[in-house]
């Protein structure tokens, strides 16, 4: 007699019409005694019911909706261009903003690795030369000169207590603006340099510090609106002297 | 698909657009999903069918789709998350919806139901799907639709028999 007590599935079955007619009978006739049973499955068809009825209007070609499958197709195809188009857009920004933020960062890293290396470059050029734009032989005329170009900078101390006296100035800019070499000698003609400018985005402020570039030796540190290097040969013993008295004054 | 003549064109594409109507609960993006199931199709001429069969196929991929943006948009929302700007949990109902319901209780109530469960019933009620038809479209064993549509049925039963009935036009917009 199981076969007359109908399973769960054959309950949804009935009610999707998916049985056979002699089972559906059956199914039928054990519904009939077992009210509780049929309420459910009533309960069933008429929510499959209610939903179709009001779904019904939904399966209306709707204004909006394209009917043409040229029309489709083309759409389509414009949407998938749209598409390379944007996905075009992408790698080439990534591109670009890769390539340019690594060529970026191998300037800056250039940079940041070497503080104040334009010192030390602007040393290696004009330090030797005879040409510097004044040549100032007391301390007296070098002051008055790096005070009217940078109004901000302190007192330059008189260095003849490590044996040098000024030589001459330069004037230089980069594009932070304006810069100053100032050389100094002593009498075996060993020279020194002070180089001053503005910190930039490029230049930042930096930590006091040191570093020794091939021959020649740098400190560096920023004080007020400059940061400073003084440049010297990298065996000259005075140069922690000087650096410190150049600290302490400007 | 291709010798099917205007009328029958229509006709599907306005089944297609019922089902994914149902399934998003959002006009908008059904349109997009039927365009995209229609492409799809087009696309891929070698697994062409006719009749019923190309009904229920059309139904298999257009679902995929929808799984697929689904998961998609947990993504997004997850990446949204990620930077803090999470974003609220979806409602049961949309808001689109409920201008598309108005007054219908009854489909209020079969609009809370577990997106699967309304995929089910909207395949085997409405679109008149076998149970064989359905598991394919919905990639499930035949036995698990049999388990799905008796929780389906018996949830919306729950929800237009138990709930009380919401007043006709719960909000005007």
């Amino acid at each position: 007699m199981t076969r007359l007590i109908p399973s769960e599935d054959e309950l949804h079955a009935y009610v999707d019409d998916r049985l056979d007619a002699v089972r559906r009978a059956e199914v039928q006739a054990w519904l009939a005694s077992n009210p509780q049973a049929a309420e459910r499955v009533e309960g069933w068809r008429a929510d499959a019911r209610r939903l179709r009825a009001a779904l019904a209007g939904y399966a209306e070609p709707n204004a909006g909706t394209p009917v043409n499958r040229q029309h489709l197709l083309r759409q389509a195809r414009q949407r998938r261009q749209r598409r390379w188009a944007a996905a075009a857009m992408v790698v080439m920004a990534l591109g670009v903003g890769g390539l340019g933020g690594w060529h970026v960062r191998d300037v800056s890293l250039a940079r940041a690795d070497l503080p104040m290396a334009d010192a030390v470059q602007a040393h290696r050029l004009f330090a030797g030369s005879q040409v510097l734009d004044i040549q100032a032989r007391d301390a007296e005329q070098m002051r008055g000169w790096l005070q009217r170009h940078f109004s901000q900078v302190g007192q330059l101390p008189d260095l003849s207590g490590y044996g040098f006296t000024p030589v001459g100035a330069r004037l230089l800019s980069n594009e932070q603006g304006p810069a100053a070499l100032l050389v100094f000698e002593d009498g075996s003609g060993r020279r020194i340099s002070l180089f001053l400018r503005s910190p930039g985005e490029h230049y930042r402020r930096m930590p006091t510090g040191q570093r020794v570039d091939g021959p020649l030796e740098a400190r560096y540190w920023s004080h007020g609106a400059y940061n400073f290097a003084l440049v010297s040969q990298a065996d000259d013993r005075r140069g922690a002297g000087v650096g410190e008295a150049l600290r302490l004054g400007l | 698909m291709q010798d099917l003549d205007d009328h029958q064109w229509r006709q599907l594409l306005a089944r297609l657009r019922r089902f994914a109507v149902w399934l998003t609960r959002d006009p908008g993006s059904a349109d997009d999903l039927v365009q995209a199931t229609v492409e799809r199709a087009l696309s891929r001429r070698q697994q062409q069918r006719d009749g019923e069969a190309l009904r229920a196929w059309l139904f298999t991929i257009l679902y995929r789709l929808f799984l697929d943006g689904k998961r998609r948009d947990r993504l997004h929302a997850r990446w949204l998350a990620w930077f803090g700007r999470a974003e609220p949990d979806a409602e049961p109902v949309g808001d689109n919806l409920e201008d598309i319901v108005l007054a219908q209780a009854d489909l209020q109530a079969f609009a809370q139901l577990k997106d699967e469960q309304r995929a089910l019933l909207l395949l085997v009620s409405i679109e008149g799907l076998s149970y064989k038809e359905a598991a394919q479209a919905l990639g499930i064993p035949i036995g698990t639709v049999m388990s799905r549509l008796s929780r389906a049925r018996t949830a919306l039963r729950e929800l237009t028999e138990g709930a009380p009935q919401p007043p006709a036009l719960r909000r005007l917009k």
